[in-house]
């Protein structure tokens, strides 16, 4: 049977991170209630996550949910614990594009990574979507070539 | 001299020797998008070996170039600074390198001066590439010259990690490069271990003769 995850949640109480999916095969929406055991407010978010994302229980369902997803929920779940409120934790995800981002912790990176992530999965070309290729190859060399202003201060060897 | 350089317990980098397997890593500042980019490339072929002590993702491909069968290991960097300490493990013995970037963050592009010089303190010739990611986002990048890589002459790459843009392409040349690369070092110090080991086998060679020879009573053998 195979399943094909649709939206992803958390609870608070208990903590739970819930999964909305499709069943291929029945076409049926179902919505799947995941506890987060072992898990308090000094837990690892990204140890976390890699161990639902392989659980034998919950792996299948979680196929199409990244592991930084998994993570960023985690994230909200401890932020909760830790006595933040949900408007806290979805703030600390904005994404500063002038931030040095090589100097946060993974906790950090995360939270920023998560706001990336939505990007991608919006432009994301899955390998079962209809039209998928892999190999896709587009030949920029031919574009009006204008100076990147990035190029500019031209201090620094670049 | 290689012992320090190679300090990951857990792997074995005298692999990396063997004709048919090939080293190449990806660097970049966090959140480029290098494991995503790695993992269009190779779909699921291969359950990634994760090293979090290492800050580091293995991933191996099997490739073939011309008639030839590879091994290629790559190696997943962690850009956080915490992990500076470790970029000497990284370079060891490294036959290819593909640099990334982030085209909606400036900073991950100034920053690729910073890779760039220290990589080529440790691999002064293998090949490298430059590679602007996520353009997706906003296609009108595209028509922007970066003059990083053209400076340095580097091959240079537009590619989307999301919808898979000359991601494959950029990973094949890659590939191709860092083989070429292995048959016909140029590095200073690979042809100098080169002939040190190669010397070493002369010399191997010549004492187990010269046992043999000691050996009277042994029969010898037609």
């Amino acid at each position: 049977m195979s399943f094909e995850a649709k939206r992803c949640g958390v609870q608070f109480n208990p903590p739970s991170i819930i999964l909305i999916y499709e069943e291929k095969d029945s076409r049926k929406v179902r919505k799947r209630i995941i506890p987060v055991r072992n898990f308090s407010k000094y837990s690892d978010c990204g140890m976390a996550a890699e161990r639902l994302k392989s659980h034998s229980r919950h792996k299948e369902y979680l196929d199409g949910v990244s592991q930084s997803q998994l993570e960023r929920l985690h994230i909200i779940l401890r932020d909760h614990m830790r006595g933040h409120s949900l408007e806290h934790s979805l703030a600390s995800f904005h994404l500063n594009p002038d931030e040095d981002l090589n100097k946060l912790d993974d906790d950090e990176l995360a939270r920023k990574k998560g706001q990336m992530d939505k990007l991608f999965e919006r432009n994301r070309r899955r390998k079962d979507d209809p039209d998928f290729i892999y190999e896709v190859e587009v030949d920029f060399t031919k574009a009006g070539q204008e100076k990147c202003s990035w190029d500019e201060e031209s201090d620094d060897g670049f | 001299m290689a012992g320090d350089a190679g300090s990951i317990p857990d792997l074995d980098q005298e692999k990396y020797d063997a004709d048919e397997q090939v080293k190449i890593i990806c660097l970049g500042d966090s959140a480029v998008g290098k494991s995503k980019l790695m993992e269009r490339f190779l779909m699921d072929e291969y359950r990634p070996q994760q090293l979090s002590t290492y800050a580091l993702t293995l991933y191996k491909h099997t490739a073939t170039v011309g008639n030839k069968t590879v091994v290629v290991d790559f190696w997943d960097t962690a850009g956080q600074e915490r992990f500076q300490s470790m970029h000497p493990s990284y370079y060891h013995k490294a036959h290819g390198c593909i640099m990334v970037f982030d085209v909606q963050r400036k900073i991950t592009y100034k920053n690729l001066a910073n890779w760039y010089k220290e990589l080529r303190e440790y691999r002064p010739e293998i090949p490298c590439c430059v590679v602007a990611n996520k353009i997706d986002a906003d296609l009108k990048v595209t028509q922007k010259s970066f003059n990083f890589g053209k400076k340095q002459g580097l091959p240079f790459y537009f590619v989307s990690a999301a919808d898979g843009t000359n991601v494959v392409k950029m990973f094949r040349d890659m590939i191709k490069r860092a083989v070429d690369y292995k048959q016909n070092p140029s590095d200073f110090m690979d042809e100098v271990m080169q002939e040190l080991e190669n010397f070493e086998l002369e010399k191997k060679e010549d004492s187990s003769e010269a046992a043999k020879d000691g050996l009277t009573e042994s029969p010898e053998l037609v």
